[in-house]
């Protein structure tokens, strides 16, 4: 049979023009996942047309500044966040805090919303690009997108992100004593997460007004802060409230060995304080 | 021994006729389907709150279940490779029961998949929306085209059943899509390799997870997935060929595989042993170090992991598949191929949750380290796995006794009929 002529020769014709169709494939492919359609500009370029909506340039880069040092552990910043993202279960705060202790004995309260990575690995893992670094720096989150494998869960080092195990049909204990709802509850089976109250940057940018300085375009933490402990801004601007803060005072992130680049920094506790 | 000689050819009334044990044992499998079902109803119509799983252990027993039906699938790549490939024409009587077996583990797989996620009516979206990056993205992909292939490749054995026996027109569609067997065993070994590796990879891509956090991970999970597809498939066709009386393939045949199978499991547990010395026997990497020692002080994952994956999945079975007089007994070769199928699931659930319940520690305080989390997969999730696997072992069943899945049962049901 034909097996036999095959094999006379070591390569036939039709095996070299398999090896050279394979090989340009691969090239082509290559190419593709490098600097062609498939590659990672192209792709956050599709993000972005599809996502559009609001976002703005990389004109701003939305920091924020938690100063541990300041911090009396009151709580305000977890409550608000609930009653503004309408959060209505603990358990599902999106502004996590509890109290801790410095190595040295020094009692202090930690608290985190997310990150907002610049480098983050949650965005990098989702199958169907439902959340994404938008060009400002933050983080965002397609709730009609998401289909709730929770992967960006699993990728998460801060344990960030929350997902919707049952539909949240309970009264908001926090509403009115804290704030009022600014965004829609989200569906069951979907992840939710911080989003640094992006609803107030985007609008209080078309508003003309300044994000950090002004209360309606300023995460609702950072406004509720009744010792300034939290400092809002765009880190592009030497002029903003968190690039002035971070001049006067040394910051640190955490876990900057895992390369995520947060855009949350902190200031550590340096003295003794009742928790 | 198994039995030298021939079986009588089967007649169509004893093939009608039932027997006790296997209406039982079918009733039995439908009950756990209806188990299954039951507990699929509560997902749907509660949310995935009845579950055990919480937002720090997001992922746990269906997960397994889905890593663990894929991984043990892969006899199907690896046999339609070896035969449709490479041409090793002894292998081929135990292509079909591999394609078979790994058809039912991808639908298993899927089944878990869709109940998994938290919007099932978005299973799509991944194919709609892109993102290159994910690796979850390109396992969608792969397994979906992989599952075609498999579809595809399984068509001709349903083709040629007796039920379309009165239709011949399909009976030689089938032969001509038998045709493309080549064709669809280079795709499914490419997309095999990929996405097979890549269920690894979903853990060890991820920078911000120390335990999980290495570039092994792909290959030992495809190596592992090759061991215990193989041990998976030779164990099926083993009990099948005891259960009926029938000789389904050679002796020589049958330790041929399980030399195969041993000497891709002893090729694992070389690579596991540099993984483990390179990361955490010869170096001192901070965050794997921390969370190690974590791991071991605070759940029972480092005992299972040396005892039951190493020692009793690895090593035992190891020994007796490579060692004649030892495979030679059939009871030690099943119980060697059950080990390593048995361990393939533990490694999958020991490698998911020993990843979640030890948390990074991101606190610049010292009180943030005590934080671990826990899981114990509650009675719904048990149930849908119950069903789940109630639905694999009936397709296996009904499979092995109505469908021309070894090649003489056909024959030998054609003199008779």
């Amino acid at each position: 049979m034909k097996k036999k002529s095959e094999k006379t020769s070591l390569l036939s014709r039709r095996d070299v023009l398999k090896i050279a169709g394979a090989t340009g494939a691969a090239v082509v492919f290559t190419q593709m996942v490098t600097a062609g359609p498939l590659s990672p500009e192209a792709i956050q370029g599709i993000g972005r047309q599809t996502h559009s909506q609001a976002e703005t340039s990389t004109k701003h880069q939305w920091h924020m500044v938690i100063d541990l040092d300041k911090c009396i552990g009151c709580e305000y910043c977890l409550r608000t966040c609930q009653a503004v993202n309408d959060v209505p279960n603990d358990s599902m705060r999106w502004n996590v805090g509890f109290p801790e202790t410095t190595e040295n004995g020094l009692d202090f309260y930690m608290s985190r919303p997310c990150l907002h990575c610049q480098q983050a690995p949650c965005t990098r893992v989702c199958p169907v690009g439902a959340t994404w670094v938008r060009e400002d720096g933050i983080v965002a989150m397609d709730y009609s997108r998401c289909i709730g494998c929770r992967y960006c869960e699993v990728a998460c080092p801060y344990d960030v992100r929350r997902f919707n195990w049952k539909l949240s049909t309970e009264v908001n204990p926090y509403v009115d004593a804290w704030g009022t709802p600014e965004i829609p509850r989200r569906p069951r089976g979907v992840v939710e997460k911080c989003t640094f109250c992006v609803q107030r940057i985007d609008r209080g940018l078309s508003l003309g007004l300044t994000p950090g300085v002004d209360p309606q375009a300023t995460p609702a933490c950072v406004d509720v802060c009744p010792v300034n402990a939290r400092i809002f801004g765009d880190a592009l601007d030497p002029k903003s409230p968190v690039s002035v803060y971070m001049a006067e005072h040394d910051t640190f992130r955490l876990r900057e060995d895992f390369g995520t680049e947060p855009k949350v920094h902190y200031v550590r506790p340096t003295k003794q304080k009742k928790v | 021994m198994a039995a030298t000689q021939i079986s009588p050819p089967i007649t169509g009334k004893q093939t009608h006729r039932l027997s006790f044990t296997f209406s039982f044992w079918v009733a039995a499998l439908c009950v756990m389907i209806l188990i299954g079902l039951f507990g699929l109803f509560q997902v749907f119509t509660k949310g995935l709150i009845v579950t055990g799983l919480n937002d720090r252990v997001p992922w746990g027993l269906w997960i397994t279940q889905d890593l663990s039906s894929i991984g043990l699938g892969a006899g199907a790549f690896t046999f339609s490779a070896i035969v449709y490939l490479f041409r090793i024409k002894r292998f081929e009587p135990l292509a079909r029961i591999a394609v078979f077996v790994g058809f039912i583990g991808y639908t298993s797989a899927m089944i878990a998949l869709a109940t998994d996620i938290g919007r099932p009516d978005r299973f799509w979206h991944p194919l709609v929306f892109w993102n290159v990056h994910s690796v979850l993205w390109e396992i969608t992909w792969c397994v979906i085209l992989y599952s075609t292939v498999l579809a595809l490749e399984f068509a001709p054995i349903l083709f040629d059943s007796r039920i379309f026996r009165r239709w011949p027109w399909v009976s030689r569609m089938g032969h001509i899509m038998h045709k493309g067997a080549p064709v669809m065993a280079v795709i499914g070994m490419a997309l095999s390799m990929l996405h097979q590796s890549s269920l690894g990879a979903t853990y060890g891509v991820l920078s911000g997870r120390a335990i999980w956090f290495k570039p092994s991970m792909p290959v030992m999970f495809i190596l592992s997935a090759i061991a215990g597809g193989v041990s998976l498939t030779l164990l099926v066709t083993i009990l099948t060929s005891k259960l009926t009386h029938r000789r389904l393939i050679s002796d020589e045949l049958k330790y041929e595989v399980a030399r195969l199978a041993g000497f891709t499991l002893l090729a694992y547990l070389y690579l596991k042993l540099w993984d483990w010395a390179a990361t955490s026997y010869y170096s001192h990497a901070p965050g794997t170090a921390d969370a190690l020692a974590r791991l071991q002080a605070t759940t029972p994952y480092t005992q299972t992991f040396w005892w039951i994956e190493i020692v009793l999945g690895g090593l035992i079975p190891a020994i007796i598949l490579l060692y004649p007089p030892l495979r030679r007994n059939d009871r030690l070769l099943m119980l060697a191929l059950g080990l390593i199928v048995a361990a393939v699931v533990i490694n999958r659930w020991n490698v998911t949750l020993s990843g979640l319940v030890v948390p990074p520690d991101w606190s610049p305080g010292i009180l943030g380290r005590l934080v671990a989390a826990s899981y114990v997969p509650s009675i719904t999730e048990i149930a849908v796995s119950i069903g789940i696997l109630g639905y694999a072992l009936l397709a296996i069943t009904l499979g092995v006794k109505y469908l021309p899945i070894f090649p003489h049962q056909q024959t030998r049901a054609e003199t008779g009929d």
